[in-house]
């Protein structure tokens, strides 16, 4: 039933495959970045086609950029610094993996990095491990060396509101992945801290009116809001009235419609349709199918589940995956 | 959502994950778990998801890292891919999967477009021509279209050779339950000439698709290929009770041909064959006596009932001395009149056991109601615990419960299954028509006939070979249909020319202009990052990237402007072609070159102190300026350089006509800024300012020149 891609080195710790699966990017603990490719777009035979070094530490995380800006990933190492990695050809010479830009933090640690395309402008969050938000803009579309910090913020639905600094252990960002121009941008964010009100989901709307981000929804219900996130997932709305999100915590995965209109407040209405438990695991990350209706999770017990909604909207586990020799 | 787990498609078999979309089991649902080999050592430290290609599912697993050296070269981990909602038994290949894919795709959109042609006639409230056939009968022509592309089980018991030895005839070609399901489909749902004799129907139906069932329950069929494995060592078959067993069982079935052709006694054998069957017509080599209207076929029927009676009750049985030739005689005679009990014992399956209903007993059984309350007769007596999914589709579509029939169409079939054969259930019940059209909230919206084209489109988009034509199907969905199609799109790989281009083919055949723009400028970056710069310019400047190209054009004129050499302008030159081609987004070959004979000009002035350098540089700057193709954004960066002739030390070389010309393009400028799309130029923040005042300085230096 299932069919071998490719084999990793000994030490790899993470992959990403890119927009079209035809290409993936791993980390190693060595601090390499290997990306492998099939050659021709019919053969399901990966092999490893470049490697470079990307740093001293090993990457724990590797995301790919969107296409519309050439081939190219985030890296985040050990040490929890980010650096943007792209294929480049310059000047006739062979094709190489390149560094264009390291951003370097003080003291905090880059937790988690996704980017999302506004028109024609590519804008990176970065979830640092003190608590903060980072948003960037790059400047200029054909090359990834020049970023602009637009907005800095914590993960509060008040957004006046300020806390010292947080100890964050993970967080989990996802763009809504949006088709048109005509949508807002947005994402949510949820934190892994001890920091409570940080914890809980919440989707970010870039207001572009006011030129800022505003909290417009919290995917927790009130009694939850302290619970540490492990992942979060916005699945792709091929046109449905509402959107839907997935949000990982030790209670389970919680299945989130949000609605499009906003109230007077400019909060957007969110009900909770789904509580999927009985999954003692901690969950490791969440994927959408291409039409939104399949959640695929990993987690702590190593299985690979998928979950579905049955014809009367409710949410069930459809099918699992047992890893075995 | 039907059919995504593994197995839980066409052919899926007894081992289907259970609980698909059956409306009867979303409580107590419990999912199958599937091992997923990789091969690898463990201990395992992490896995990962990512969905491929519709339905694919690719599962990175990572191996704890090594540090003992002596396990260098220990693989760290593997990819796998697992393709759900996939076939999984192997009774249809895969290159047969793809040749029914592809092959149902014309009957589909043709039905498509006649619906549609329909509807929009009867949107105008005008009657359709009379020639215009019945609804019913376009969908009978897709079925028979999409029919004979699921193979011909024709062969199952068409001929019966006279050789002893082969008892059963071979098989050309093994019969497939997706077949027999479409087949029963299309029986009790469109094809409405043959509603008078259903029960007949169901009688070749079961002829041919008899040994499907035998799989995992025993029937005539499998009892007749384990005999006729035998029947070399026997000496007189007539001597072997099983022969007798086996030839009631045939004839219990409506097999008459087996029954008649393998040596009876002439006048059972001739009874038989003149057995009255109420059905228009006989397909060559089978027998029977056929009546098209019910009084005629009743007074046949009783005639021929009269004949059996008095054979039964005839001298001949005396006569007759061979036990075995006797008991399995009279026995037949017993099928013949109806005996319930002979049925019974002659019949595995209790579908065996129904159709023996239909010929012997109950004849003139008519309408869903009455078949149903048999069927369930037949079930009690025959049971079975784990029925075979034809025989729950059957089920469904006797009980008249629309919903099962979808749910077993789905959870037997698969998806191609569901996705096609709505359009048989849809034409023979408005209440399925209302079932399946109604929009559910609890599926975003949609439809179940769109719920279930989309997931079949889904899976088509899973292999590389059978995406293009999931469109088809997405486009035939009113409302979520587009939205797929473009996240679809929006996957293909785009640096191979050829897929770009039929890529691009398909969204302008579907008219998305948006996503056409967004693959080619996904492919011109690709392009302008693996150095091949004309490729990044065609595509950018297809794609109207007036963003990315002006970024373009900005390097060029920076490469320009800081290189006079002509040697890395020489590198550019194919491009400024490109870029000129368009004329207004980079200004043309034209500007450039004006551009590159102003810097040389200006460069001479200001290394030599030379006037006439100079007074060249002005007749390049008013030409550069004057002419219509010089893009605006470069505007200021050209005055900003002509600052050094505005403050010529030995006197004004731009006159008043001049400067004023000048000074126009900078208001111009001024209010150009305003728009929202303009690009500012990398200049100092005081560049504007400084140009201003440069050229007032100079209007007043040339007035007083002037006067």
């Amino acid at each position: 039933m299932e069919k071998s891609l490719a084999t990793l080195d000994n030490g790899t710790t993470c992959s990403s495959w890119n927009y079209s699966g035809q290409r993936l990017a791993t980390g190693s603990v060595d601090g390499t970045l290997s990306i492998f490719d099939s050659g021709d777009p019919a053969s399901t035979s990966f092999k490893c086609t470049s490697k470079a070094r990307v740093g001293e530490s090993g990457v724990v995380k590797v995301v790919w950029i969107p296409p519309l800006f050439g081939d190219a990933v985030a890296c985040i190492d050990g040490n929890g610094s980010l650096s943007l990695w792209e294929e480049l050809a310059e000047d006739a010479q062979a094709v190489e993996w390149k560094h264009s830009k390291s951003f370097q933090s003080n003291s905090a640690k880059v937790l988690d990095v996704q980017f999302g395309v506004f028109r024609t402008i590519l804008k990176m969050v970065v979830a640092y491990s003190d608590g903060q938000v980072k948003v960037y803009e790059l400047s200029n579309p054909l090359e990834l060396k020049n970023w602009q910090l637009q907005a800095e913020f914590q993960n509060l639905t008040d957004s006046v509101a300020k806390l010292a600094k947080a100890s964050c252990f993970s967080a989990s960002i996802c763009w809504n992945p949006q088709r048109g121009d005509g949508q807002e941008l947005s994402f949510v964010l949820g934190f892994n801290s001890d920091t409570p009100q940080l914890n809980s989901s919440k989707v970010w709307e870039f207001d572009l009116d006011h030129q800022r981000w505003v909290p417009v929804a919290e995917l927790a219900l009130p009694e939850d809001r302290k619970d540490q996130v492990f992942s979060v997932a916005w699945a792709p709305n091929i046109g449905r009235p509402y959107e839907v999100i997935a949000v990982a915590t030790h209670k389970g995965i919680a299945i989130w419609h949000l609605g499009s209109n906003p109230d007077t407040d400019g909060r957007l209405s969110v009900e909770r349709v789904a509580l999927l438990s009985g999954y003692e695991a901690e969950v490791w990350q969440m994927e959408w199918d291409m039409s939104g209706m399949t959640l695929a999770t990993t987690g702590t017990d190593g299985m690979v589940r998928l979950w579905q909604s049955n014809l009367n909207g409710i949410w069930h586990e459809q099918a699992a995956f047992e890893p075995t020799t | 959502m039907p059919g995504l787990a593994p197995g839980d498609s066409a052919g899926g078999g007894p081992d289907s994950v259970n609980g698909t979309l059956v409306p009867y089991s979303s409580d107590s649902h419990v999912s199958a778990i599937y091992p997923l080999r990789h091969g690898l050592n463990p201990p395992i430290s992490r896995v990962s998801v990512s969905w491929g290609r519709g339905n694919s599912l690719r599962v990175s697993v990572f191996r704890q890292p090594d540090s003992d050296p002596k396990s260098d070269g220990e693989v760290g981990g593997k990819v796998v891919e697992v393709t759900l909602g996939k076939s999984r038994d192997g009774e249809i290949s895969d290159a047969q999967w793809r040749k029914i894919a592809y092959g149902s795709v014309s009957p589909f959109a043709l039905l498509q477009s006649r619906k549609n042609s329909t509807a929009s006639l009867s949107r105008m409230q005008l009657s359709p021509s009379p020639y215009h056939l019945e609804w019913w009968e376009y969908v009978m022509e897709y079925s028979k279209d999409i029919g004979s592309l699921l193979g011909d089980p024709k062969t199952a018991l068409a001929t019966l050779i006279e050789d002893p030895n082969e008892v059963f005839p071979k098989k050309v070609e093994e019969p497939s339950s997706l077949k027999a399901a479409w087949e029963l489909m299309e029986m009790f749902y469109v094809d409405k000439l043959s509603q008078a004799w259903l029960p007949e129907r169901l009688v070749d139906w079961l002829a041919d698709y008899n040994s499907l069932i035998s799989i995992d329950l025993p029937t005539v069929h499998s009892k007749l290929v384990e005999f006729q494995n035998q029947i070399v060592t026997l000496q007189v078959i007539e001597d072997d009770p099983r022969y007798w067993d086996l030839i009631s069982s045939a004839l219990a079935v409506g097999w008459l041909e087996i029954v008649t052709e393998n040596g009876l006694v002439e006048a059972v054998a001739v009874l038989i064959s003149k057995m009255p069957r109420m059905r228009p017509a006989i397909d060559a080599g089978k027998i029977g006596e056929c009546f098209k209207a019910k009084p005629d076929f009743v007074k046949a029927w009783e005639r021929w009932r009269a004949q059996i009676t008095k054979l039964d009750s005839s001298a001949f049985w005396i006569q007759c001395d061979h036990r075995q030739t006797r008991e399995g005689l009279k026995n037949m005679l017993q099928i013949m009149l109806g005996n319930v009990d002979v049925l019974c014992s002659s019949t595995c399956h209790w579908m065996e056991l129904y159709i023996s209903h239909f010929l012997y007993i109950r004849p003139f059984t008519a309408g869903l109601e009455s078949m149903y309350s048999l069927a369930q007769k037949c079930f009690r007596l025959k049971h079975t615990s784990n029925p075979h999914k034809l025989m729950r589709l059957m089920i469904g579509i006797l009980g008249e419960n629309n919903e099962v029939v979808l749910a077993e169409c789905s959870r037997g079939f698969g998806t191609w299954m569901v996705a096609h054969a709505i359009e048989l259930l849809t034409a023979g019940s408005n209440e399925a028509d209302i079932l399946v059209h109604e929009e559910r909230e609890d599926l975003g919206g949609i439809s179940l006939e769109e719920l279930h084209r989309l997931v079949y489109a889904q899976l088509l988009s899973s292999h590389l070979l059978t995406w293009q034509i999931a469109p088809i199907y997405l486009t035939s969905c009113m409302r979520q249909g587009m939205g797929l199609l473009e996240i679809l799109l929006l996957k293909q790989p785009v640096q191979e020319n050829q897929m770009l281009l039929k890529n691009l083919e398909i969204c302008r055949l579907y008219e998305l202009d948006g996503i056409s723009s967004h693959l080619m400028e996904i492919s011109g970056m690709y392009h302008w990052k693996h150095g091949r710069k004309g490729c990044a310019v065609f595509w950018l400047q297809q794609a109207h990237d007036e963003v990315r190209l002006s970024g373009i054009a900005s390097q060029l004129f920076d490469s320009v402007g800081k290189s006079i050499s002509g040697e890395s302008f020489k590198q550019w030159e194919g491009l400024i072609e490109l870029l000129g081609s368009e004329g207004q987004l980079a200004g043309g070959l034209d500007f450039l070159h004006k551009y590159r004979d102003f810097k040389k000009c200006l460069q001479h002035a200001e290394s030599r102190k030379d006037a006439d350098a100079a007074r060249q540089a002005v007749e390049s700057l008013m030409s550069l300026m004057r002419n219509a193709s010089t893009p605006q954004r470069f505007w200021l960066p050209i005055l900003y350089d002509a600052v050094k002739l505005l403050s010529w030390d030995e006197g004004p070389l731009i006159n008043v006509g001049q400067t004023n010309l000048l000074l126009n393009k900078l208001q111009e400028l001024s209010v150009a800024r305003l728009r929202p799309d303009f690009v500012e130029a990398e200049l100092p923040t005081q560049a504007l300012n400084h140009v201003r005042y440069s050229l007032a300085t100079n209007l007043g230096r040339a007035i007083l020149g002037e006067l």
